[in-house]
């Protein structure tokens, strides 16, 4: 379930055990069903929102919506969360610059302006950004949001040794990006990246240019933070809500309550809502329990619900399909392959032997929860172009027919690379992981591949995968990737340039000049002229440099309470969407 | 202490040798106490059909591969065509596979269930038989020798009953592993391997104390009694007067322990593979089944009533026989 947890970037080590697959997180429907893949979401923005939002038909003030989840949040900390749960947790607490609205009818979300009046104004060059600020905003606590806040919080984020968890664009491509290092150093309280002339007004300074800015503003990172209410780690105990929920209590691991803030304005928010008087989120819980728990609904239980994907061996219980949330999700998973360590024409041999179907089944992936990849890009993200190599459209019997092993083994001859070994980790105490292992061994032995598998620990497996130069050259991680916004800027120069080697997000570790200056050229372009140019470039590196076995789109499809109301899915986060929710009987 | 109290002249003339008492007609004179209790178990029907049962268990392991290959599958193929999309079997029994296939891989059933009988038996018997021997060797040289062996042995009892075994079991497989070579250099057979001997050792490693102690309290009572005492003043050396004179006199507390040891055993050995401390795949185990089946019963019900049954079945053939060859030699029941 690792994937639900994370977003991506600095937080590649997370996504380590993705592709060991664990059964409960990848299971569900879709609406559209079949090979329709859910509804793309498209690169639409909307500066113009405004507060309050449309009130939801039929929804009722009042009860607590309680939150039983089988995954613990690490954080919420606004600049230390980067995890999608911790982002839409956070999403009912914090206000950021700008905020996704959902589409009522797509579901599709838009970028909307939130504590910003606007979506940011870039200068002539790109390297400065203008926001203008909304004022009038209060904290929970009644005490007014200044201008300095907002540049505070930034500054925070640089502080980037005690908030390691947290999202690091800002480290790329803000101005000093590199050199300064937060407001807790000796002078940290200069930082020449961020002004604020007056109380409405915002500006950025930038290193390079920074396309996605208005995007990057969305994550809780951006909230306003008062300087002298920040206790570094201890911040997230209590910290200054703007948004319409407010921290009661909170037991790190355990359970986080959340209570109606007094003084949050539903005339300046275009997004969120403010129906339940309480959230009671409860972590660390069974999965199954918990999933069966919500599905039965019995008293206390109808109120509540899990966001992890419906585990496939509870289908059968699963009597009203309203109790299913689904929807798409910004995630791609794959088995990525080390093209410094096999040659290409071996990984086209990898790809060709992949047992898909036999792979979905053991690993549990529901049809309809997790769909069939061809691309690296997702569905849900602009730029996506479905098209499919031949024999790569993540379904398939691959060498377990034994023609293909037959085939691949000849091959394998011609090639003079018999016996060529493959090496892996995989999680000696899970067992899907340990089916999936034998499953793998057995299809690619009888291809005529050697296989060397390590068991190892799953405590320990992320720190062993997420090593770019581990000795196994097939899934090392990132081995799966989940948009951080919505557009190609957040997969490609991330995960396939050559530094990504080094930063340790890189999927294959391609190390490709003329791939670098090709990717390059495109994160410059304008945004929208972008969209057709990721695709060729997905494309492309599939064709020539094929650092990885697509497996599957995620998608969400989470089960929720009888009587939770409005329980729909955040494409961004691939998450249900809190602030929207209410009770039916309150 | 003189052979023979005073006050017992009575039937020692008619009897010289053993002061036996005087027999009712038909009972067969000078029977041993294992050959009484044989008699008894025979007799006990409970106890025949227990036994019955246990073979046949021992014998379904023994030729499990022949059972196995008798149906036409194996343990280890995948069967991925014979569960649907989500992972559920698509027919229940069938020829092909007598108990249908586990959910999402489609491996056969009956072949997992036939195999997971081999650990459990493997296990429960190795260890009851080391644990048995250490323990009566242990419970023989404290309880015979005395003195500073048995302070040290009965101290060493003390500490392994005192050491949580749990925590053993989870933190003997690293080490172990580490002494191997590490994780690194192992195939996932041989990481399964090393769970399976790891679960041998802490379960003979646990179990022999307690038998240990009960033994000892015995020897200390046997050891002062005329015929070892006869056996000591004659010269017999040590050893002889050990297993020659001393350990038959201990075949009733020996065998019941052990037949109390074999289910509790079986149990353990599932509860810890249930646990993920045991064994792991790619050795099939019934606690390993009944973890993952846990959740599919309701799809399923037959992929978790198998194991569940195997265990239940098992355990209770053995604890009832236990129980039977306890009241066998047992002098005082009655029947």
């Amino acid at each position: 379930m690792q994937w639900k947890r994370i977003t991506a970037v600095a937080a590649t080590v997370m996504l380590a055990a993705v592709a060991c697959g664990s059964p409960s997180s990848n299971s569900g429907s879709n609406n559209t069903g079949g090979g329709n893949v859910g509804g793309a979401q498209e690169k639409a923005t909307d500066a113009t929102a405004k507060g309050p939002a449309k009130p939801i038909e039929g929804a009722k003030s009042g009860g607590t919506i309680t939150v039983l989840s089988d995954v613990t949040p690490d954080t919420f900390d606004p600049t230390d969360i980067y995890y999608v749960d911790g982002n839409q947790i956070g999403k009912l607490m914090y206000r950021a610059l700008t905020q996704y609205k959902l589409d009522e009818k797509t579901g599709k979300p838009v970028l909307v302006p939130d504590l910003a009046e606007d979506l940011g104004t870039p200068s002539e060059d790109g390297l400065t950004w203008t926001f203008k600020l909304k004022q009038g905003i209060k904290y929970m606590d009644g005490t007014p949001v200044k201008a300095a806040d907002y540049a505070y919080s930034i500054k925070r984020s640089f502080a980037h040794d005690l908030f390691s968890s947290g999202p690091t664009y800002q480290l790329q491509f803000f101005k000093d990006g590199g050199k300064y290092k937060g407001p807790y150093t000796q002078g940290g309280e200069n930082y020449a990246g961020v002004e604020t002339p007056d109380e409405s007004t915002l500006i950025i300074h930038l290193d390079k240019k920074f396309n996605d800015l208005p995007y990057y503003a969305a994550f809780p990172m951006f909230t306003p933070i008062p300087q002298a209410k920040d206790t570094k780690k201890n911040y997230e105990q209590k910290p200054m809500a703007t948004g319409p929920y407010q921290v009661e209590s909170y037991t790190a691991g355990s359970q986080l309550k959340l209570t109606k803030n007094p003084n949050w304005d539903p005339n300046t928010d275009p997004v969120r809502y403010q129906y339940p008087d309480k959230f009671d989120f409860k972590f660390a819980q069974d999965t199954i329990k918990v999933q069966r728990q919500v599905l039965a609904s019995a008293g206390p239980d109808a109120s509540a619900l899990n966001y992890s994907n419906l585990d496939v061996s509870l289908y059968p219980e699963l009597k009203d399909p309203s109790q299913l949330v689904k929807g798409p999700g910004p995630c791609t998973i794959t088995w990525p392959m080390d093209t410094r360590k096999i040659p290409i024409e071996v990984r086209k041999l990898i790809v060709k032997s992949f047992p898909f179907d036999s792979w979905r089944k053991v690993s549990g992936q529901a049809p309809d929860s997790s769909f069939p990849a061809s691309t690296i890009l997702p569905p849900a993200v602009p730029g996506y172009e479905k098209y499919e190599l031949p024999g790569m459209n993540g379904l398939g019997k691959g060498a377990e027919d034994p023609a293909v092993a037959a085939e691949v083994k000849a091959e394998l001859e011609k090639l003079g690379k018999s016996g060529f070994e493959l090496s892996w980790y995989f999680s000696n105490d899970d067992p899907i992981a340990t089916q999936v292992n034998q499953l793998r061994t057995q299809v690619y032995e009888k291809a005529g591949f050697k296989v060397k598998a390590t068991g190892v620990p799953k405590a320990k497996i992320r720190t062993l995968t997420g090593d770019q130069n581990a000795p196994v050259n097939m899934g090392k991680t990132p081995a799966g990737w989940c948009s951080d916004w919505p557009s190609g800027t957040s997969w490609f120069p991330v995960l396939f340039k050559s530094d990504a080697i080094e930063l340790g997000n890189s999927i294959g570790q391609l190390q490709d000049k003329a791939l670098d200056a090709e990717i390059d050229r495109v994160a410059d372009l304008d945004p929208n002229a972008q969209l057709k140019e990721w695709s060729k470039i997905d494309k492309k590196i599939m064709q020539d440099h094929l650092p990885l076995v697509p497996l599957y789109y995620s998608a969400s499809a989470f089960p929720v309470g009888k009587n939770i109301g409005h329980a729909v899915n955040d494409m961004t986060q691939g998450m249900p969407e809190f602030t929207s929710l209410y009770l039916k009987q309150p | 202490m003189s052979i023979g109290s005073p006050d017992s002249t009575v039937g020692i003339e008619d009897h010289p040798a053993s002061a036996e008492p005087e027999r009712a007609k038909g009972v067969a004179h000078g029977k041993s106490p294992t050959r009484i209790a044989m008699d008894r178990l025979r007799k006990d029907k409970v106890a025949i059909v227990c036994a019955t049962i246990v073979v046949l268990f021992i014998l379904v392991a023994v030729f499990a591969p022949l059972l196995v290959k008798l149906e036409g599958a194996d343990i280890g193929t995948f069967n991925p065509d014979l569960v649907d999309a989500y992972g559920f079997p698509v027919n229940g029994p069938t020829p092909a596979h007598w108990f249908g296939v586990e959910p999402k891989t489609g491996r056969d059933n009956f072949a997992r269930w036939v195999y997971g009988a081999r650990p459990s038996l493997i296990i429960a018997f190795i260890a009851t038989v080391s644990g048995t021997v250490i323990g009566v060797v242990m419970g023989l040289l404290a309880g015979f020798l005395g003195g500073w062996v048995d302070r040290i042995i009965s101290w060493v009892i003390d500490f392994v009953l005192s050491l949580p075994y749990l925590l053993f079991a989870i933190a003997m497989v690293p080490i172990v592993e580490q002494l191997r070579g590490g994780s690194f250099n192992l195939t996932p057979a041989e990481q399964a391997q090393i769970r399976f001997f790891v679960l041998i050792f802490v379960l003979s490693f646990f179990g022999w104390a307690g038998l240990a102690r009960i033994i000892r309290g015995e020897v200390l009572s046997l050891r002062e009694r005329e015929f070892v005492l006869a056996a000591k003043a004659i010269g017999v050396p040590t050893r002889q007067v050990l297993f020659k004179e001393l350990l038959p006199n201990l075949v009733a507390p020996i065998v019941i322990s052990a037949s109390l040891a074999l289910p509790a055993y079986v149990t353990a050995e599932a509860g810890l593979s249930f646990l993920g401390v045991g064994l792991i795949e790619p050795v099939p185990s019934w606690g390993q089944t009944i973890a993952t089946a846990t959740n599919w019963f309701k799809a399923d019900p037959i992929y978790l009533w198998l194991p569940v049954l195997g265990i239940t079945i098992l355990v209770l053939a053995l604890a009832l026989l236990g129980d039977a060859v306890r009241d066998a030699f047992d002098p005082k029941t009655r029947r």
